[in-house]
């Protein structure tokens, strides 16, 4: 729908766009410090951490077991995979699947999630659409369909606006996922008013299967050891050594380390 | 006595910074960093904000190398004044307690932290050094093996597992932890040198070709490691002089043998031309020969090398 620029008054863009910038801005560095207070200490048994260990050198005995004898990889897959009393086929873990109805503390992370994170955005969603209501703060510079409307423009009863001009609230909502990158800036990685991390987190974890089924993890790992042949990296490494004079450069360091500095 | 700022002219942030450096690099130059240190924390403490905390740690433990207790104690106090119920903190004064050879303390310091934490890594291995310094080699050998049933993944406690069993003469069970330290690290020259000079100790046709093959390595890891240069050369001769080999694996040996016999004296030859170079820059020539009369490599270790060829 051609139709001429709507020019606005400046003084939306003093008083709207940038307290909006601002508000958001701060409460994103309040969140970031009420989540480091609100953190609860994540406590590993013993077990745990030993089996990850195990499995990190299972992984590692695979990938890397061609630079040791043969008789050494046979011995250490052996120790593993052995059908009676290999360690992958004899150790089995008392599995308990952490749901959140069980699991207080997993209840409790999960309520502390919410509130430092989805809370605040309703909340403040909420009251600037209250406030700054009833005129239009920005353009989004690309075109959008009329189905946008009633969610982009609340407030705005005006049939014939172009779908691109957006209320307060969505400019709300895109400095929430535009900040981002100023919070790493000034807050550092891995900050607590990262929502939308926060968020792709939480989907991922869902899928992601839970530390305690260490049992399937030991499946795994087996069937993948079995699967592994030695392919010793140093058969000819001889004749690859030989085949052309050593490098001597840089062997005698010419500057004496004098003291300290 | 003149201050370490005064005498090479730097200021607290050069000696911070080399400080930092050490820290990272993990270096064990525990004088130098008492000097530097203990000058930075009567100096310049109220400048260098929160990272006095990790210098003081890391002064701390350089104090204990070098018996400066009274340093030791200070720090220390510091520490404990600032982070109250740490265990970091704990296990620093059960080492100052170790170095007092107070050690029953320091056990009961360790067996704290433990109780409160049992997956603490530190005051585990604290207590195996205890035993170590008490030449109680059996027991700490137990220990650390059982330690490492629980952290199969600890590097450091591999290599020190080694160097006990290379104490005890041990060499098949030295051999089982090279092998894991070569797994995890397979580019590090180090540990490929080091297993086939226990590969050499322990002796016998088999063990002689797999020590061959891995000073080979090393050497193709780097050309530099004049330690393994030598290993080729020595195993090399010893399997083609041994009366039980074939013809064809004889004239092998003999070739890898020659062929690193050249290269040594080519490395030999590199020397004279450097003296020649430095004896062109004039003057500190005498000195630099005197102090490196072999060549310089990064090895840094000494292992029960072959100092004992079993008869093939």
């Amino acid at each position: 729908m051609a139709e001429p620029e709507l020019l606005l008054d400046s003084n939306i863009r003093l008083w709207v766009v940038l307290p909006i910038v601002f508000i958001t801005f701060f409460v994103g560095v309040i969140r970031h410090y009420v989540s480091i207070l609100l953190q609860s200490d994540k406590k590993l048994t013993l077990e745990q951490v030993s089996d990850s260990q195990v499995l990190i050198r299972s992984r590692i005995l695979r990938e890397n077991g061609k630079y040791i004898p043969k008789q050494s990889f046979l011995m250490r897959k052996f120790y593993f995979n052995n059908q009676e009393d290999g360690f992958f086929k004899k150790t089995k873990r008392k599995v308990v699947p952490p749901s959140p109805m069980t699991d207080p503390s997993m209840l409790t992370d999960m309520m502390k999630g919410n509130v430092t994170n989805v809370l605040p955005m309703i909340l403040i969603g909420g009251w600037i659409n209250w406030t700054f209501s009833g005129f239009v703060t920005t353009k989004v510079p690309f075109p959008l369909t009329l189905r946008f409307k009633p969610m982009l423009q609340q407030g705005i009863e005006l049939l014939s606006l172009d779908a691109s001009w957006v209320s307060s609230a969505s400019w709300y909502f895109l400095n929430v996922f535009g900040l981002r990158s100023m919070y790493s800036l000034i807050l550092g990685q891995d900050n607590g008013a990262d929502q939308s991390r926060i968020m792709q987190e939480q989907m991922s974890g869902a899928a992601m299967a839970m530390p305690a089924d260490t049992n399937k993890a030991f499946k795994a790992e087996w069937e993948a050891l079995e699967l592994t042949d030695h392919q010793w990296a140093l058969e000819s490494v001889e004749e690859d050594l030989m085949s052309r004079e050593l490098d001597f450069d840089g062997m005698f360091s010419k500057e004496l380390p004098s003291g300290i500095f | 006595m003149a201050s370490v700022s005064e005498m090479y002219d730097v200021g607290w942030e050069e000696m911070r910074d080399k400080l930092r450096k050490w820290r990272e690099e993990n270096c064990r130059n525990s004088e130098q960093i008492v000097d530097v240190g203990e000058e930075l924390i009567s100096e310049h403490a109220s400048k260098l904000g929160d990272d006095i905390w990790i210098i003081y740690e890391q002064v701390m433990i350089a104090a204990l190398d070098c018996s400066r207790d009274d340093l030791a104690l200070t720090c220390l106090q510091e520490l404990e004044k600032q982070f109250s119920d740490s265990h970091r903190v704990k296990r620093l004064s059960g080492m100052r307690l170790e170095a007092l050879e107070r050690y029953d303390e320091a056990n009961k310091d360790y067996d704290a932290i433990l109780q409160d934490d049992p997956t603490n890594t530190a005051a585990r291995k604290r207590k195996i050094s205890i035993l170590k310094a008490q030449g109680k080699s059996a027991e700490a050998i137990r220990e650390l093996n059982e330690y490492l049933e629980q952290f199969v993944g600890d590097q450091e406690a591999w290599h020190e597992l080694s160097e006990l069993y290379i104490n005890e003469h041990d060499y098949g069970k030295a051999a089982f932890c090279l092998e894991e330290l070569m797994m995890t690290n397979p580019h590090n020259h180090l540990y490929c040198e080091q297993y086939a000079e226990v590969k050499y100790t322990q002796g016998g046709l088999e063990n002689l070709e797999l020590s061959r093959k891995y000073f080979a390595q090393a050497l193709r890891l780097n050309n530099r490691n004049m330690r393994a240069l030598f290993g080729l050369y020595m195993s090399a001769s010893h399997i083609a002089a041994s009366p039980k080999v074939s013809a064809k694996v004889k004239k092998d040996n003999m070739k890898y043998a020659a062929w690193a016999a050249t290269q040594i004296n080519r490395a030999y030859k590199y020397t004279d031309t450097l003296k020649r170079h430095i004896v062109h820059l004039g003057g500190h020539a005498e000195a630099a020969m005197k102090q490196y009369p072999l060549p310089v490599f990064d090895s840094g270790w000494l292992v029960a090398g072959p100092r004992r060829t079993n008869a093939p």
